[in-house]
């Protein structure tokens, strides 16, 4: 069966954008956990402004997002269209083209970022050079997937390629339009717009970055690799119809409760949080149609470390989305907003449900591409406990550093003078930071657990030679 | 109203009415068997490779 599967696909550019995504996994939770630090103990920025958190912020983002979820989503969605199509990929040299060109990308963005060359735009900091780079990779990729899922031998298309096309077709629109700039030398541009267009604009890319990109792209992940690696199909494929397209109908309503109490109408703001509250449904749904296609089958959990992985992911991914909507009312985010809650939530998505999910699927692949099991499997298991525990640690820090945060700031006496200067508030604030890194540097040394168990995996199908083997077996079937 | 609110608007009800449309067809009875046959797709695939079965 491997053998018949490595002739038959492009498992070559899956197997590298895999072990890049654990690459990328280590040096974005490194950064972070270093930009974490400098909050906590300010000397670490040494006076070197390459290496301010200012700098380093936006590149350890672009680490994790981009470049280790760029690569996993590139990586999981290359092999699930393949299975689930019967089809090789449309192109292999469209395929290569766009690991090489996405791995330039993350190459210039480690270099420009602490150049302090960035356009201000969370999340999309990245200068106009690059941006084009991006849309032309990103657009290769689409059309690559779109291609084989033109070819395909089976009649029906598998819910998770919804998901990824629903990603592939959003993101393109989102970059672009976020990205419309001014340029004025090769590494300056300025936003087509302008005041709170230019906010409004920034977060319904923003949030539909999170909603397309890390919600839909990794659910794609999850329709594919949970029924997998549980050996069951999903629970319901009707929930998972509904959940599809609730979601692309929903999500792009709600950037606007990222501006909740600024300038952009207040109706927006109100419509935004409305349909928050709507999306806590189908995420829910697709939550519990993760969780059940273990029904009948929960013993699994206890011998199978990569599907704790993914069952925990969902439980973050419940969490998360119960969590944002309660935050985007008006009376909530009137406390939460501008404080360390916000990072604590996005953290819960971010190391909860998408690194987490993300990394079951990385495990499972290497297995199924490399040919062989892993290194490990009790650094599997130690992987998944100092993951959840180290993002448990960063998320409690962040929740209770966020709510003192908030309740100081908004505490006055008899006079109506504020109780707290600012500086009081940031001092309050230390033993949480320090909590923080502590949460921080336990999930990256779970990474480095993974990045060890992935290249000695690596060598012992070099030493066993389990690839070659299913190469030479396969070229003479 | 301008004729960008009228766009706007009608854009989001006809999508609105389109999705409420897919839940009926998803949800129906009737679709039931059709549509949670798929559930097996990921499960059949290292059969189809090995040509134990079809992947039509």
């Amino acid at each position: 069966m491997d053998a018949a599967a490595e002739q038959k696909y492009n498992f070559a550019v899956v197997r590298w954008f895999t072990v890049m995504a654990v690459v990328y996994l280590v040096v974005g939770a490194l950064v972070g956990v270093y930009i974490a630090a400098e909050l906590a103990w300010p000397f670490l920025n040494f006076d070197l402004p390459y290496i301010t958190f200012g700098r380093l912020r936006p590149l350890h983002t672009n680490a994790v997002i981009f470049a280790f979820g760029g690569c996993a989503l590139m990586a999981t969605s290359f092999y699930s269209v393949q299975r689930t199509c019967g089809v090789r990929l449309w192109s292999d040299k469209l395929a290569w083209f766009a690991f090489w060109g996405w791995n330039l990308i993350i190459v210039s963005a480690v270099i420009t970022l602490p150049l302090g060359i960035t356009t201000a735009k969370e999340y999309a900091e990245l200068e106009w050079p690059i941006d084009l780079a991006i849309a032309v990779v990103w657009l290769v990729y689409s059309f690559n997937f779109i291609m084989t899922l033109a070819t395909r031998k089976t009649s029906h298309i598998y819910v998770s390629n919804w998901f990824f096309l629903g990603m592939m077709v959003m993101i393109t629109y989102l970059h672009v339009v976020n990205s419309l700039a001014v340029p004025v030398d090769l590494f300056k541009s300025y936003s087509a717009f302008s005041g709170v267009q230019d906010a409004m604009i920034q977060w319904w890319y923003g949030h539909n970055a999170v909603g397309f990109y890390l919600t839909a792209g990794f659910l794609g992940i999850m329709y594919y690799f949970v029924p997998k690696q549980a050996g069951r199909p999903v629970y319901s494929y009707r929930l998972s119809v509904v959940h599809f397209w609730a979601l692309m109908f929903g999500y792009v309503w709600l950037g606007s409760h990222h501006l909740q109490y600024t300038a952009l109408p207040d109706w927006a703001g109100s419509l935004g949080a409305a349909v928050s509250l709507a999306m806590i449904i189908p995420s829910w749904g697709g939550a519990v149609n993760g969780m059940m296609t273990l029904s009948g089958a929960w013993d699994k959990l206890r011998t199978d470390y990569i599907l704790r992985f993914m069952i925990m992911s969902l439980a973050f991914y419940a969490m998360s989305t119960f969590e944002g909507p309660v935050m985007s009312l008006k009376t909530v985010n009137a406390l939460s907003h501008y404080t360390d809650w916000t990072v604590g939530h996005v953290h819960s998505g971010a190391l909860g449900w998408v690194a987490m999910v993300a990394i079951g699927a990385i495990y499972h692949l290497m297995m199924r591409t490399f040919h062989t099991e892993m290194w490990s499997m009790k650094l599997i298991n130690a992987h998944f406990w100092t993951a959840t525990i180290g993002a448990v640690i960063y998320i409690v820090a962040m929740w209770v550093s966020g709510i003192m945060q908030g309740l100081m700031w908004r505490a006055y006496d008899e006079y109506g003078t504020l109780a707290y200067t600012f500086a009081e508030s940031v001092e309050a604030m230390h033993p949480y930071y320090a909590m923080r890194t502590v949460g921080g540097a336990i999930f990256l040394l779970g990474a480095l657990m993974m990045l060890i168990n992935v290249l000695m995996t690596v060598a012992k199908a070099s030493s066993e030679g389990s690839l070659q083997q299913a190469r030479t077996a396969a070229a003479t079937a | 109203m301008t004729t960008s609110d009228w766009v706007g608007l009608i854009m989001t009800v006809v999508t609105f009415l389109l999705m409420i449309g897919v839940y009926f067809y998803a949800l129906r009875p009737k679709n039931r068997d059709k549509l949670e046959k798929n559930r097996f797709i990921p499960m059949d695939d290292d059969a189809i490779d090995s040509g134990e079965k079809n992947g039509g």
